[in-house]
């Protein structure tokens, strides 16, 4: 396969390959400062990042900005020169703080997703941060690139594609998800449609921007056939999971080691959207209707504790501490092909295959 | 020119393919007619591009029901 490194703006990646940001706690300093040393693009997820701290239960908006600096500054130092970026849902609570703490701190590159990031251009501005919104449509690409130039006279700098395989939040419906499923690639239509939008907005711009891919990619031959497509990366998470590097609890990477296909299921989430998970405990009885919630962290913007099928970020946070049975194991569609405990560098080496390797 | 309820409801029944009378005021855009936050900016978009108005972020974080996008654009009139 002929790689050619990942270029966004002035950032230029070796090997390209976004690891995808994983929520709550799974991708922090460890594993995206590893990916980061490796030649990719490491991404810590903000998604409550300060849970494991004291001061959380208390002021949980403190506790994570604090963890966000302190995560940025960490991955930075691992990655050595590598690029570090972080993941920002557009629906959590206090989005503008999030985005204004890892432009303070630096960070390379902040992702958005869940929901339109109508503002992220302004909240940037006189940085060298750079901004990729995620989509998952033509047409949610061209109203956000279009809000972007008609609001703020700005583009992206990159733009990230989620297909219907992706792990966590998905941007479809759940009857699009039942139509898209067991039909291999099927989303490629789309996918070149949104590489043409984003042409028609590089060219008015006068610059390239690169699209990478996300969502079920897993393998070498996952990797070519949508570089072949004409994206310019891929976005890989679930694969990360089992490495020594990964933050989560032990516990969880095992869980993405004993996945199998079956088990790999659509989960209904507080975000709005539909989320894909591992099958447990936790998932079977969030079907038997809602769980109450015992209390409210805070994370949401549009989130009503009395009627949300149940608290998001205790079941993430169950599960990250290795609570798997009772708590939400995010993946994505790919994670039933994760066999064995790796390295962040065995990882990005098998996908990218030994002789491309730099 | 045709009032602002009209043409405003004439995009709504164009983007979400839903009955005309359907659209009305109380209607609200999410529970009513199935709209999701990205039919929402899209349609936003196009009620500031017909009616030459910006609506600001704030604006269009509350708007809820086709009266509020209604309301909106007969205040900057």
């Amino acid at each position: 396969m002929n790689i050619k490194p990942l270029v966004i703006g002035d950032l230029v990646a070796k090997i390209p390959i976004i690891q995808g940001g994983m929520g709550v706690g799974v991708s922090l300093s460890g594993l995206a400062g590893a990916v980061a040393a490796n030649g990719g693009i490491g991404i810590i997820s903000s998604a409550q990042i300060g849970f494991n701290t004291p001061l959380f239960e208390k002021n949980p908006l403190k506790a994570n900005l604090e963890a966000l600096a302190e995560h940025i500054r960490i991955a930075k130092e691992k990655a050595k020169n590598g690029i570090v970026g972080v993941n920002i849902m557009t629906a959590s609570r206090n989005y503008e703080e999030y985005v204004r703490c890892s432009v303070k701190n630096k960070v390379d590159l902040i992702i958005s997703g869940a929901g339109l990031p109508i503002d992220l251009p302004k909240l940037v501005e006189n940085s060298t941060t750079k901004i990729a919104p995620i989509v998952s449509s033509v047409k949610g690409a061209k109203i956000l690139l279009k809000m972007w130039e008609n609001r703020h006279n700005k583009t992206a700098d990159a733009v990230i594609v989620e297909g219907p395989k992706a792990g966590g939040h998905l941007g479809f419906k759940a009857e699009e998800l039942d139509k898209l499923e067991d039909i291999p690639y099927n989303f490629d239509n789309e996918l070149k449609g949104i590489i043409e939008v984003v042409k028609g907005f590089a060219d008015k711009f006068g610059k390239h921007i690169p699209v990478i891919f996300g969502g079920g990619v897993a393998t070498n031959e996952d990797m070519k056939h949508f570089l072949d497509l004409g994206c310019d990366g891929v976005q890989i998470a679930s694969r990360f999971v089992a490495t020594e590097e990964c933050d989560a609890h032990e516990n969880f990477k095992q869980a993405f080691i004993n996945a199998t296909k079956e088990k790999v299921s659509i989960v209904k989430s507080p975000v709005g959207m539909p989320g894909r998970a591992i099958l447990n405990d936790f998932i079977k009885e969030t079907k038997q209707g809602n769980i109450k919630v015992k209390k409210c962290y805070q994370c949401l913007t549009h989130c009503d504790p009395l009627t949300t099928p149940y608290c998001i970020t205790k079941a993430l946070i169950n599960s990250v501490k290795g609570d798997v049975e009772n708590g939400l194991v995010f993946c994505g569609e790919g994670a039933y092909q994760i066999q064995k405990m790796s390295t962040v560098a065995e990882v990005i080496e098998e996908i990218v295959g030994t002789k491309a390797a730099v | 020119m045709t009032n602002v309820f009209e043409q405003v409801q004439k995009i709504i029944v164009e983007r979400l393919n839903v009955e005309p009378s359907k659209v009305t005021l109380e209607a609200a855009f999410k529970e009513d007619l199935g709209a999701d936050s990205l039919n929402l900016v899209e349609i936003a978009m196009e009620l500031e591009d017909q009616f030459q108005k910006e609506l600001s972020d704030d604006e269009l974080e509350n708007i809820v029901t086709v009266g509020d996008a209604v309301n909106f654009i007969e205040a900057k009139m």
